[in-house]
């Protein structure tokens, strides 16, 4: 039974309190980092009202929050599927960047489309293993999924100064990317591109699917109990491979669409934790599309006031840091509660 | 002071459903209380009322004559009180020991004092007279070894006043007598015991005093003496109940499962095979490798055609039908909705090109559930809120609407009432009669006797021997479950 002694079924409280502990996190956030600006002799408030305005006050601001929340959407989505499946895919990291490469480097060649679906293809690859092991012998996926960020992080590092390093640039990247294969602009000038287009569609039709599919009925069932499944003839370890595949797609295609989009190329440090920041979003989104969509706009909205709002203060880019480290310490242990 | 615990014109309402509707009870020091009714009747949430795990609408809980507000279990604990719920939380991996002292170790120092854990778990269980082994792992022992453990966790922490809720519903006869006599013992000792169960010769046995609840109300509380078995049976459901008995199976057609292996046997269409035995002697093995969930150790067909190595869906889909002995957490997806777990199995046949229709699956589970006569509010409530008995009939709906060819049936009727256990008892016959098979395993040696047309007992993993059902055959069971040749 619930902590809470009195577990109302009416669905709108239901609503309210999971959108409240949703919430939660990035009030104790705010609190603490107004703690720590008060304690610096600073003005919590009007930083605050720095940060709103930096990351929503007009289409200029909004779009660049919308274009931080894109490889978030993508990689919370790919992490939130996962875990549905009760499958903890900590790999999405190296999945977003094995497809950027791949992206990358079929586009020039083949074009925009060729790149995006290569992309999710290397993805695929990054999360097939995991899967296997995980399916035929339950291999904790925790540990082989942490384990591949590290494979395709020293993969791409090598196959990238090896073979497909762009000549005449100091840096190890690969060639950029003609404009022919760009993923096209949605707001110009602004640098929002169409990517963010196609993660908000997949977030829709997961919110569908997951609900009223057959699989995605098998899914939940598989996350919420796996004994229950497979005594009413659910093929949990198929399930749990498709969740792990399709996760390591969207992670792949997440990947495509940053390096086609935003980057035009691949280079070193091509992310900077999106997968893992990916995580994050997907645990305080509670795996759900709504979640997941405000999660992904909340962290893109820090980053891309951060950037900017020390223009206008004194205050340390750190401050932000602090907030999205509390938000993500919130993460972990809801992770950990969850396991 | 004569009023140890009780509750003063209690109600608790879960939105549309009464559960508690003005309860007044009286439990007096010293004596063994029963609590009756029907599934759903409001028997554990009063009991969790009781002991401050739960807060009424209104109304009060009253301890020693006095009104007090109970805000947690703390509180409950504080005054004496003691929970064993129905379903037993306990830690798997930890031994009985530790177990016992989860929370409260004794300690020297910083350092757990395990030798003084240990004197003061051999003290305590030699007062209440039972042996237990404490260095055991809790998931290696039977239910009935865990639930002393628990009933002496309570009397550990301070409780003089222990609340059972239906502790004899997975218990063989055997440890229901230990149980029974333990709860005399405690009664002797000047402790309260308020007891829940089904089984009504239980109840007559051991309380003192019994309370009836039916819909959220106290119908009545009444010495013991002023009951027998049929009155008490009336109380409860309000009217009379015909009990069906031994009907042997009229024709019997083809087999429609054959296993061979270390354990071998037949069910044919239109028989109720039992498998008796105590537990452990190899009735889960057996149950599972005709469901599919362990490799099979031999040969398996199921009308006819071997099935020996086809995964669950597919033996599914060849007529198989599976009521788990363990409802909790293989027969019923505790947090997913009632219309989920109604449609698991169900669920690819009922899909259009991969898509569920909302509106087509609320309708198949309200019909399941419906027919079934579940006490429940919405579809779309979750399973963990339904009463232990609605519950159950939860799976033996889904599992017998899809009239199978053949059904596993283990435990059918745990936790359930006792118009529930002749109503699921009817519709197993009449799914015999129908030309089915049901090869059912159960702790119940009253509900295999009276089911089956066959009984088999296992026992060390092996057949020991084969019975015919029907009442005689009671002692020749108990003799074969021991391993011994009957005379
Ligand atoms: N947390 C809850 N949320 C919603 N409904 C609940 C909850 N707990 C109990 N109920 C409802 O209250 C009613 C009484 O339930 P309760 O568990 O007290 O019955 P019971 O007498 O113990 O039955 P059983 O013999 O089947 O265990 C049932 O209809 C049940 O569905
Ligand atoms: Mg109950």
């Amino acid at each position: 039974m619930s902590v809470c002694p009195r577990s109302n079924p009416d669905k709108y409280s239901r609503v309210l309190t999971s959108g409240f502990r949703a919430v939660v996190p990035f009030v104790i956030a705010l609190v603490i980092g107004g703690a720590v600006l008060l304690a610096t002799g600073h003005n919590p408030l009007a930083f605050y009202q720095l940060l709103v305005r930096e990351s929503f006050g007009g289409t200029d601001r909004i779009a660049a929050t919308l274009s931080a929340a894109t490889p978030l959407l993508f990689t919370g989505l790919a992490t939130a599927i996962a875990f549905r499946a009760g499958v903890f895919n900590v790999g999405v990291e190296g999945g977003f960047v094995l497809g950027g490469l791949t992206g990358a480097t079929v586009a020039l060649h083949a074009g925009l489309l060729a790149g995006c679906v290569a992309g999710a293809l290397a993805g695929v690859l990054v999360s097939a293993l995991p899967a296997w092991l995980k399916a035929r012998w339950n291999v904790d996926e925790v540990v082989t999924t942490l384990m591949s960020n590290f494979v395709v992080a020293g993969l791409t590092g090598w196959l990238v100064t090896a073979f497909l390093q762009a000549k005449g640039v100091a840096n190890s990247a690969t060639p950029l990317i003609p404009r022919s294969a760009w993923l096209p602009d949605l707001l110009p000038p602004y640098g929002l591109t169409s990517g963010v287009l196609i993660a908000l569609v997949l977030v829709m039709l997961y919110a569908v699917w997951i609900k009223h599919s057959v699989l995605g009925y098998e899914l939940r069932q598989t996350g919420l109990n796996p004994r229950f499944s497979a005594a009413q003839g659910i093929r949990v370890g198929r399930v749990i491979i498709v969740s792990m595949l399709i996760s390591g797609a969207i992670a792949g295609l997440g990947g495509a669409a940053h390096a086609l989009g935003v980057v035009h190329r691949f280079v070193d440090g091509f992310s900077p934790g999106y997968g893992f920041t990916g995580i994050a979003v997907a645990l305080l989104g509670r795996n759900s599309a709504v979640g997941v969509v405000l999660g992904a706009v909340l962290f893109g909205a820090l980053a891309s006031a951060g950037t900017t709002a020390q223009l206008f203060s004194d205050i340390p880019l750190d401050i932000v840091d602090v907030l999205s480290g509390t938000v993500m310490v919130f993460a972990v242990i809801r992770l950990w509660r969850q396991r | 002071m004569s009023v140890r615990l009780g509750a003063r014109d209690v109600s608790r309402a879960f939105g549309p459903v009464r559960a508690n509707e003005g309860v007044s009870v009286e439990i007096r020091a010293g004596t063994v209380h029963a609590v009756v009714g029907e599934n759903g009747a409001g028997k554990t949430t009063l009991m969790r009322i009781l002991y401050g795990l739960d807060q009424p609408d209104s109304g009060t809980v009253v301890i020693n004559d006095q009104p007090v507000r109970l805000r947690g279990p703390a509180d409950g604990i504080g005054h004496g009180i003691g929970l064993v719920p129905q379903e037993l939380a306990m830690i798997g991996s930890l031994t009985l020991l530790e177990n016992l002292v989860l929370g409260t170790e004794p300690r020297s120092g910083p350092r757990i004092d395990w030798a003084r854990a240990r004197g003061e778990a051999e003290e305590l269980a030699s007062r209440v007279g039972v042996e237990l082994p404490w260095t055991a792992l809790a998931d290696n022992v039977s239910i009935s070894v865990r639930q002393q453990v628990e009933i002496l966790r309570a009397l550990r922490r301070g409780a003089d006043v222990l609340i059972l809720d239906e502790p004899t519903a997975a218990l063989a006869p055997a440890q229901v007598d230990d149980l029974l006599r333990l709860l005399r013992g405690l009664r002797e000792a000047g402790r309260t015991v308020v007891f829940i169960s089904h089984k009504v010769d239980e109840v007559l046995a051991v309380a003192d005093e019994i309370t009836v609840l039916r819909g959220g109300k106290v119908i009545t509380t009444r010495p013991v003496g002023d009951l027998d078995r049929t009155s008490l049976i009336e109380l409860i459901v309000g009217q009379q109940v015909g009990f069906t008995g031994f009907v042997p199976s009229a024709v019997t057609g083809d087999e429609v499962l054959t296993v061979a292996g270390s354990v071998s046997l037949s069910v044919r269409a239109g028989e109720i095979v039992g498998v008796a035995g105590i537990a452990g002697s190899g009735q889960d093995e057996l149950v599972e490798r005709v469901v599919g969930l362990r490799p099979p150790d031999g040969r398996i067909t199921l009308a006819g055609q071997d099935i020996s190595t086809l995964p669950v869906d597919r033996r599914r889909a060849a007529g198989l039908g599976y009521i788990s002995g363990d409802r909790r957490s293989e027969g019923l997806s505790m947090d997913a909705s009632l219309a989920d777990n109604t449609i698991a199995g169900t669920h690819r046949t009922l899909g259009r090109h991969g898509w569920l229709k909302p509106s087509a699956v609320r309708a198949y589970a309200k019909r399941v559930l419906d027919g079934y006569s579940v006490r429940y509010g919405r579809t779309t409530a979750v399973a963990r809120t339904l009463s232990g008995g609605n519950q159950q009939r939860v799976v033996i709906g889904r599992e017998l609407d899809r009239d199978p060819k053949l059904l596993v049936a283990a435990g059918p009727t745990r936790g359930v009432d006792v118009l529930g256990m002749t109503y699921i008892h009817d519709k197993l016959r009449a799914l015999r009669d129908n030309g089915s098979g049901v090869l059912l395993v159960s702790e119940q040696l009253d509900e295999l006797l009276d089911l089956s047309d066959r009984i088999i007992v296992l026992h060390g993993g092996r057949v020991a021997g084969e019975v015919p059902g029907g009442p005689a055959s009671r002692t020749a069971i108990g003799t074969l479950m021991l391993g011994r040749t009957p005379s």
